[in-house]
């Protein structure tokens, strides 16, 4: 094995120009594998951060209450119970937050939009302030100051808002202004609410544009509910992995606590409105779900963006076999007296065969792990840099308004493996070649 | 004892639609230990009949014996394997590995049949490098080294597994005629010290004048003894 290593390496020394040139094409290609997926996996991170901040927590106990057969309001009574519940039956529950559910028009005098309302208990929200981060005044006001204002702290009065940069741009508001709010109830009349825009965060993505939030006191005023009924509670676990588990046997629970349980159906609340006003019933219907769940209309951009990286990877990819296996037909062609030799002189045709891969073996092993390694240090340093993504529909495709790559260690090592494993398979033609030679006319070949 | 016996060997090669005949039925036997040359001009089938006896080819009809083994009826593996074991080559043209230096040219049969320590691989390896005058050029590739020291280094490869056969294929052809003779003396020594048997192709006159045993092939046949 030793000397075929040796005969290997000091062959790809040898045609050092050819050497080169390969490798830095398997180089790029696993750099660009590496950066792809960094892309996607920031993506991801993204999206799990913006969803268990703005849509969901890990686990979703919601539900519907029918007053009359052919309503659906997104509503929970007894909260205290249903709460009770979780932390009775589910360990590693790190906390538990509300969420009031609603859908509203926001006018300002230069705009409306209109957007779900979120009522929260601001002095519960510890992870909500600690992953948003406030807008600058110039990021959604045309001259405004290059400077964080506001406070959301400050939604714990009553008659506030807060909300994100895009709809505060819409809206042409700044902190300070009035807003108001307007709803539908379920008989069809409107209430409305003014408030005084207390805070506006940094954009992360198209969850973002659909979350103004207020004071849960005045949600249950806007919607005349009692304060014993909230959206959802928001369960966070000490690990994201579990909430699917954890979903599942929740269901059995409130199922064995005499509540009617929804089928579990794997989409946000607002989906499954039509449904559950069709169906023939009235009360409460608990709705269990996980925060992929209520993103999962948002998942078609992880599931694209990946289309897309390993349509271009494998384009790539192919290209570099094609490359890998001509040059490795030529060079076995050039050393065609050489191997015919070296079968004169003993070696086996499975010798020769792994002479050859192991050229191409080597070859991708290094190549790949130059790429890898390149790959994360760009991935890292453009995520260090937290570069600003300028345009909106971007910002909704990454979930971010800054470029966020995550390297992820595993990928790396499975990125090696796979691109070297790869080389010597495009290598198994031209080795085969090689094998194949019958020592007597390979040693009068004429180079 | 007969090491090397060929009973109406005939060896035929297709070119296009015709079959051009190397070999035409020879018949031949060599004993083990003997230094023999098969003499002949360009074309009468020297190199064929090397490759019959060295393994690297069969033949179209009649029967190749070397060390006992019917050629013919062996695998690819198991020709392989009687040329590691049984055979040493020296080629026309050295056919050294360019990328390999002297010690690991020498050195490589020795790694292929795994049957040697390193101590004791190294120690055969450089006896034999001493013994063809190389001692200096150990770690030279065959890019730094005259046309008589790279077929020195191809002796040495041929006998470092100490074969029954050592194998040469006109030994001399691309050396000066002072280089040629010393290496011819050197085979003949080898041939007195270690008792291989050596057959080699050549049409030098001068060569064929060392030998103790001249086989003269003509188009194909044996002409004469």
């Amino acid at each position: 094995m030793r000397v075929l290593v040796h005969i290997a390496l000091r062959n790809l020394f040898q045609a050092r120009r050819r050497t080169a040139l390969l490798g830095s094409a398997i180089a790029l290609v696993s750099a660009s594998l590496i950066l792809l997926l960094s892309i996607a996996h920031g993506i991801e991170d993204s999206l799990v951060t913006s969803a268990t901040t703005l849509s969901a927590g890990h686990v979703n106990v919601g539900g519907f209450y029918k007053t009359t057969a052919t309503d659906a309001a997104p509503l929970i009574t007894d909260k205290a119970k249903l709460r009770q519940i979780v932390m009775d039956n589910v360990p590693g529950v790190e906390g538990i937050i509300e969420r009031h559910r609603g859908w509203g028009k926001v006018l300002s005098p230069f705009g409306t939009i209109q957007s779900g309302l979120q009522g929260v208990d601001i002095s519960t929200e510890k992870r909500f302030l600690e992953r948003i981060q406030l807008a600058k005044e110039s990021d959604y006001v045309e001259g405004g100051r290059d400077e964080v204002v506001g406070d959301p702290s400050k939604l714990a009065q009553p008659r506030t808002v807060m909300m994100f940069a895009a709809n505060a741009r819409k809206l042409g508001v700044r902190v300070g202004d009035e807003v108001t709010i307007q709803i539908e109830l379920l008989g069809g009349a409107t209430n409305t609410l003014d408030a005084t825009l207390v805070a506006v965060a940094r954009d992360v993505g198209m969850l973002s544009s659909f979350a103004v939030l207020l004071p849960t006191q005045d949600v249950l005023e806007l919607y005349r509910i009692r304060p014993e009924t909230t959206g959802a509670l928001w369960v966070y676990l000490d690990d994201i992995d579990r909430a699917e588990a954890v979903r599942a046997d929740l269901a059995k629970v409130f199922e064995a606590e005499g509540y009617r349980v929804m089928d579990h159906v794997a989409a946000p609340f607002f989906f499954k409105f039509d449904t559950v006003m069709g169906e023939d019933w009235t009360g409460q219907s608990i709705d269990l779900t996980t925060w992929e769940d209520e993103v999962s209309f948002l998942t078609w951009v992880l599931t694209a963006f990946n289309a897309v990286s390993w349509s271009l990877v494998t384009v790539l990819v192919g290209i570099i076999a094609v490359g890998i296996m001509n040059t490795l037909y030529t060079s076995v062609r050039e050393r065609t007296r050489e191997i015919g030799t070296m079968r004169a002189i003993g070696m086996t045709r499975w010798q020769v065969l792994g002479l050859v891969l192991l050229e191409a073996g080597l070859l991708g092993l290094g190549a790949t792990a130059l790429g890898t390694v390149a790959g994360a240090a760009i991935a890292t340093g453009i995520d260090l840099l937290n570069l600003p993504v300028p345009i909106l529909a971007v910002q909704a495709i990454l979930l971010a308004d800054t470029l966020h790559l995550k390297v992820v260690p595993s990928n790396l090592v499975a990125g090696v493996v796979a691109l070297s494993t790869f080389t010597a398979l495009a290598a198994l033609w031209p080795a085969w070649q090689a094998a194949s030679m019958r020592p007597v006319s390979a040693m009068s070949h004429i180079e | 004892m007969a090491i090397v016996q060929l009973q109406g060997v005939v060896k035929e090669y297709p070119l296009g639609k015709l079959v051009v005949s190397a070999l035409r039925g020879i018949d031949m036997t060599i004993e083990r230990g003997e230094f023999t040359v098969i003499a002949g001009p360009s074309g009468s089938g020297k190199t064929t009949l090397l490759n019959l006896i060295g393994c690297v080819d069969v033949a179209t009809r009649g029967t190749v014996l070397v060390d006992g083994q019917d050629t013919g009826r062996l695998s690819d593996a198991d020709l392989t394997r009687l040329r590691l074991h049984k055979l040493g080559f020296i080629f026309q043209s050295f056919n050294l590995i360019n990328v390999l230096d002297v010690h690991q040219n020498v050195e490589f049969p020795l790694l292929l049949s795994g049957t040697l320590t390193p101590g004791e691989r190294d120690k055969r390896v450089r006896s034999l490098i001493d013994r063809v005058g190389l001692t200096e050029q150990l770690i030279q590739r065959p890019a730094e080294l005259s046309g008589g020291q790279r077929q020195r280094v191809a002796i040495a490869r041929a006998l470092v597994t100490n074969p029954a056969i050592v194998l040469a294929d006109e030994p001399t052809a691309n050396l000066d005629s002072g280089t040629g003779a010393s290496i011819i003396e050197l085979m003949k020594e080898l041939n007195r010290t270690e008792g291989t048997t050596f057959i080699f192709s050549t049409h030098d006159h001068a060569v064929m004048s060392h030998a103790r045993r001249i086989v003269k092939i003509r188009d194909g046949a044996v002409e004469s003894e």
